[in-house]
């Protein structure tokens, strides 16, 4: 069957409880208007303790109660004593501290974060870089390496050549090197880690907007805008929005199934991930660079980091990337945060998942057999389960 | 800002990198055995969630998701209007009845009156553009064009009633006529065929008061909604269409994006499948009467195979040159074919419950 119509799914909302008699002598319009989900405006919220359930709008007040101070997605206007939500979310109190905890936010830089970004525009010594973010980041030619090593002043031919180093569209691992006032990242690829990508399918999904301090609590961040696959939902069901933690390892090697080979997973802090085959001669290239100095590692740097060629990639290595792609796509949809850990306990249930598939299906339909690898649906259940057993 | 806003609503094509291009274009190009970037066979389309009938107040609606969370509304509007006839035509339309009627006493005119085209309105609203922009503007007279191009296919039930196709359709009588309004609200990055999907279930479950007067008489309709027609008669022969040869009875026709890459042929392509696409068409299976096929192609350019430039592999290179006939035709043939795609698309949303 080519195509597949499903109901919708209901949203799972919990109901605000709200007493019966009182809301009988409230506006009866917005009554119906927000389902059941808030309740009139006028109407002090936190008197009867049961703050942090349900949902709450940009410009809904939270609370007039003077005893609250506001935190994070509030807003008070000096006139009055109401904290108003500025952003849509959950109410969360700390103490007397109330904040609103967004349901999807975009990714704010923190110095030291591991991104990946697209370039979108070329300026005269520097280029700005899209990192899911509500500023573009810059990434200024001083701050990467030049290829043929030697530290090296930037000269006006560097500057006048600045394309052959990254042009619009390229992508860049990066990391965070500043984070100024307004909020915007310098990002910096002194690294042999960093720099150019290829040899791989990019994936937005969502990033850590705000804090990542709890990571259990991930808010969740706008994916790219020009990819489909960024917008991801509340997962149905409440339980979370997904999205890229911020972990121990945001870059590792998985040794796939079915003759993969090597693949290299980078997710970026701000829920951009790339993955691609791990470059052949890698080995020998680590070992080498294990014999250089630390400070001579830039010598290392020579000019294919800025190629733009992929390798020849075999189609199995092609379709472990692509199977790992759904794989953190299920585990995004569903909810699940992203990191090592999930990641690779979705990578390892997709396989199980295929055997028990191959098993019980003696007769190949032939329309079975076709689209086996797109994990969604039930599959996609299944996989799910099995991830969340191992947490 | 500008340019931000370029990136993210005006340009279809996602900005990629040559080796994202390179590494998408040899995938989709494998030889009898594409790899899609979520994994889907060649003729799989992305599963879609669909409901009817959610906007109060509208003759017929529609809502289509992706998991993803793309989504379409369509909502469909009904007005009476009165028809306003050309003043000549109107002259020696209503001479030639005069003399019809007395020649052939009792016999209804109503064959002479036929329904137009600018019956049938479609506004697509889309962040960022101005309504009388170009696209907004294309996408919409696209689908209408499509609406009310289809025609009954022959004889098969409610071919009578839909004589002249949806045009036909909305004529109440010599003097009045139904004005439908597809509405589409807050089109944010929806692809057209998600689009045409929710606009074929919105005409699907789109519903006009029963008409209590006859003839010529002003237009009278019932109250009771309950009795209200369907815009497009129900075929009561749901069940044993399955078995049999299924009859089709009129269909607004949906749009299928197509797209070639090498050898192969991909449906339901998204945004990053496109940009490295060699053709890409969209194809519009009213019902499987091959003459109602719209077909809009945007192929890479014209030329011989193979331009100047040798193949480099690895890198990316936009495509030079067009697309092969054969490649063309398998596209078409996949689509409109016995059992194709179209015909599988179509019986799917005819699943779809409409309350």
């Amino acid at each position: 069957m080519a195509i597949t119509i499903l109901p919708p799914v209901v949203e799972d909302v919990r109901p605000y409880e709200a007493d019966s008699d009182d809301s009988m002598s409230m506006d009866s319009e917005e009554d119906v208007e927000m389902a059941g989900i808030s309740r009139p405006h006028k109407r002090p919220r936190l008197g009867n303790s049961n703050i942090g359930t349900g949902i709450v709008t940009p410009g809904e007040v939270v609370t007039d109660d003077p005893q609250w101070m506001r935190g994070h997605g509030t807003y008070m206007n000096p006139l009055s004593t109401s904290i108003i939500a500025t952003v849509a979310g959950t109410v969360q109190k700390t103490n007397k501290l109330l904040s609103v905890h967004p349901l999807r936010a975009r990714y704010t830089p923190e110095i030291g974060d591991l991104v990946v970004g697209r370039i979108v525009e070329v300026q005269s010594r520097r280029w700005k870089v899209d990192v899911a973010a509500p500023l573009l980041a810059q990434l200024p030619l001083s701050a990467i390496n030049l290829p043929g090593g030697i530290l090296r002043r930037r000269t006006s031919a560097d500057e006048l050549q600045i394309r052959t180093f990254f042009s619009e569209g390229d992508l860049v691992v990066a990391e965070v090197q500043s984070v100024h006032q307004d909020g915007s990242a310098s990002l910096h690829t002194r690294s042999l880690k960093y720099g150019k990508l290829r040899n791989g399918v990019f994936l937005a999904v969502t990033g850590t907007g705000g804090s990542a301090a709890s990571s259990s609590s991930v808010k969740g961040g706008v994916g790219a805008g020009n990819s489909a696959s960024g917008s991801a939902l509340a997962a149905p069901g409440g339980s979370g929005t997904g999205g890229v933690v911020r972990s121990r390892r945001q870059v590792w090697t998985v040794p796939t199934a079915n003759g993969g080979g090597e693949v290299n997973i980078i997710l970026g802090v701000n829920g951009y991930i790339f993955i691609s085959k791990n470059p052949e001669g890698a080995d020998a290239a680590s070992s080498t660079t294990e014999n250089v100095s630390i400070t001579r590692m830039e010598e290392m740097v020579s000019s294919s980091i800025y190629s733009s060629q992929n390798d020849d990639i075999p189609a199995q290595t092609r379709r472990e990337i692509a199977r790992l792609t759904q794989c953190i796509r299920v585990l995004v949809q569903n909810g699940v945060r992203v990191d090592e850990e999930t990641v690779m306990g979705a990578y390892n249930a997709s396989l199980q998942v295929d055997l028990e598939i191959g098993d019980d299906e003696d007769e190949e339909d032939e329309w079975r057999q076709e689209g086996r690898e797109y994990l969604e649906g039930a599959k996609a259940q299944d996989i799910l389960e099995l991830v969340k057993q191992q947490l | 800002m500008s340019s931000q806003r370029q990136a993210s609503s005006a340009s279809q094509v996602p900005h990629l990198s040559p080796a994202e291009l390179s590494y998408l274009y040899t995938s989709l190009s494998l030889p009898k055995n594409p790899i899609r970037p979520d994994g889907r066979s060649p003729t799989q389309f992305r599963p879609l969630s669909a409901e009817t009938t959610i906007l109060p107040g509208t003759n017929g609606s529609a809502r289509i998701g992706f998991a993803d969370g793309t989504q379409a509304i369509v909502g469909v509007k009904a007005e009476v209007e009165k028809t306003v006839l050309a003043a000549d035509t109107l002259d020696s339309r209503s001479l030639a009845q005069h003399g019809d009627a007395l020649n052939r006493e009792g016999e209804e005119g109503s064959a002479a009156v036929s329904g137009q085209g600018e019956w049938v309105q479609m506004s697509i609203e889309i962040p960022g553009f101005r309504d009388d922009d170009a696209l907004p503007v294309f996408l919409s007279e696209m689908m209408r064009e499509s609406l009310v191009g289809s025609v009954a296919g022959g004889d098969v039930d409610g071919a009578k009633e839909m004589a002249g196709g949806l045009k036909g359709r909305l004529v109440i009588n010599k003097r009045w006529h139904w004005r439908l309004s597809c509405f589409s609200p807050n089109l944010s990055h929806t692809p057209s065929p998600l689009l045409s999907l929710t606009t074929h279930l919105a005409l699907l479950s789109t519903k006009l008061p029963k008409l209590k007067s006859t003839g010529e008489e002003d237009p009278f309709f019932d109250d009771d909604w309950a009795a209200a027609e369907y815009l497009y008669p129900r075929s009561n022969t749901s069940k044993s269409s399955l078995s049999a040869a299924p009859s089709y009875p009129v269909r607004p026709p949906v749009t299928l994006l197509v797209i070639a890459v090498g050898e192969n042929v991909i449906f339901d392509p998204n945004r990053e499948e496109i940009a490295v696409a060699d053709a890409v068409l969209a194809i519009s299976p009213g019902i499987p009467n091959s003459e109602n096929v719209n077909m809009l192609g945007a192929t890479a350019g014209p030329g011989e195979e193979s331009g100047g430039q040798e193949e480099v592999e690895g890198v990316w290179r936009p495509r030079r040159g067009g697309v092969k006939r054969s490649v063309i035709a398998r596209m078409v043939k996949t689509v409109l074919g016995k059992g194709g795609v179209g015909e599988e698309v179509l019986e799917g949303l005819e699943g779809v419950e409409v309350q």
